[in-house]
């Protein structure tokens, strides 16, 4: 082809201008084209002027274009300087504290509850541990930055008795709570921190027929299980029918298992779970209940807690008292509970 | 047909074979929407159709009345632009 040849070079540059001017203004009239094809079908079909209304709400609507304003014409902090009165409190809060302050007033936040918690679990050990007012007052006038400091590093470092994880880990560790005392019992149990040197014998023995008492190694805290369905095993030391005390008794044999390692308390778990296989598995029926029964209660629950709730025991005064016990229980196990039972109350007697 | 008038077919069949024609054409309109000449022009048109009436406006009629004006309205920046990569163009395959 002729074409081959040629080159632009031939062509000066002012033709090369006048050519690139062509093709511009050739794009331009594509876009213009496009545009009215764009409108025409538009007219014609019927929505082009769909945007539009009558005059009035077109002002009304209008763009706005000033400073400080945005283009709806409100103005950005107008609501920051205002203060609204809480329905509950009936206090006036400043417009940005309102949702928070509502949501502490009516307790319903995340964290109100945590807060309502932690002032009770303070306010309880203010009481128990404040025997004199007037000494309090001194500290508090003394040292005011300083027992706040301390007092606050100890709430830090206290766990929270009632928080969910708390309670929940309990459950497991105590078997079945049964009544509903049990949590006014826990309350009992972690604010005082049971000692009994310190509770009379009275105390201790009402104490000791509603609940299990036995006091755990780790956690030093007494274990609450109630003894409600047989209120009189205890009483009858010697009374043993299969029904009657196996529940209490074998609790009572598993405190001197406590000085048992968490891996020996393991094995011998399994050991005592193989001689119950043959037992039926029932929950808390005095019937079947041994102490094998027993470890068949917790079986099904979290193995290593229900072992350490239920053994709890060593209290420094109780360690002796419980090894000697474990030479005497662990043979024990696989016999019948009615051995054991001396030895368990004998235990008590020497706590007493 | 004189050789100048061969060479600008040749350019513009090759501008359309190597997609080049079709990138400008879109450039061209992004730029156009983005400096508002297009709703300049829409504006223009609704006159134009309340002129002459909604119902018997023709295309022809849009035409003759728009491109004029679409033409004059390209701001200078978007028209320097596109001669610019036009030219470059150029220069890059003048050689056959």
């Amino acid at each position: 082809m002729k074409m081959e040849g040629m080159s632009l070079s031939g062509l000066d540059s002012t033709k090369l201008e006048t050519l690139a001017q062509d093709i511009y203004s050739d794009l331009v009239e594509d876009a213009c084209l496009g545009l009215c094809f764009e409108v025409h079908r538009a007219v014609k079909q019927g929505y082009f002027f769909l945007d539009e209304t009558d005059q009035e709400s077109m002002k009304d609507f209008e763009i706005v274009d000033q400073p400080g304003v945005d283009i709806f014409g409100q103005v950005f902090n107008q609501w920051k300087n205002k203060e609204c009165v809480c329905p509950n409190c009936s206090r006036s809060i400043a417009a940005s504290r309102f949702a928070p302050h509502l949501e502490k007033c009516l307790g319903m936040g995340r964290n109100s509850s945590r807060i309502a918690n932690r002032r009770i679990a303070s306010s309880n050990n203010m009481n128990k541990s404040e025997s004199d007012q007037e000494d309090n007052d001194d500290l508090n006038d003394n040292d005011w930055s300083y027992g706040s400091e301390k007092k606050a590093k100890k709430r830090k470092s206290e766990k929270n008795p009632n928080s969910p994880r708390r309670s929940k880990s309990l459950k497991h560790k105590n078997g079945e709570l049964g009544t509903g005392m049990n949590p006014d019992l826990y309350k009992y149990n972690y604010s005082t921190g049971i000692n009994y040197e310190t509770l009379g014998p009275e105390e201790l023995r009402s104490l000791l027929t509603t609940q299990c008492g036995v006091v755990s190694e780790h956690t030093k805290k007494m274990c609450t299980r109630s003894t409600l369905p047989d209120p009189d095993s205890v009483v009858e030391s010697d009374g043993y029918d299969a029904a009657d005390g196996q529940v209490l008794m074998s609790r009572f044999v598993w405190d001197g298992s406590s000085d048992i390692s968490p891996s020996d308390s393991a094995s011998s778990k399994a050991s005592t779970n193989n001689s119950d296989s043959k037992r039926p598995k029932k929950k808390k029926k005095p019937g079947s209940v041994s102490v094998g029964g027993a470890v068949a209660e917790r079986g099904p629950e979290r193995g290593s807690g229900a072992v350490n709730a239920g053994v709890g025991s060593s209290s420094s005064s109780s360690s002796s008292s419980s090894s000697s016990q474990a030479a005497l229980t662990i043979p024990n196990r696989k016999k019948k509970p009615k051995f054991s039972a001396p030895s368990a109350l004998s235990s008590y007697d020497e706590l007493n | 047909m004189s050789k100048e008038a061969q060479m600008r077919a040749a350019i513009n069949q090759k501008l359309i074979e190597m997609g080049e024609r079709e990138r400008l054409k879109e450039l061209l309109r992004a730029k156009l929407v983005e400096c508002g000449w297009r709703d300049q022009l829409k504006a223009h048109c609704k006159d134009v159709i309340r002129e002459k009436g909604l119902e018997h406006v023709t295309v022809e009629d849009l035409v003759t009345e728009i491109t004029p004006k679409g033409r004059a309205l390209v701001p200078d920046s978007v028209k320097k632009e596109l001669l610019q990569r036009i030219r470059a163009f150029l220069a890059q395959h003048s050689a056959l």
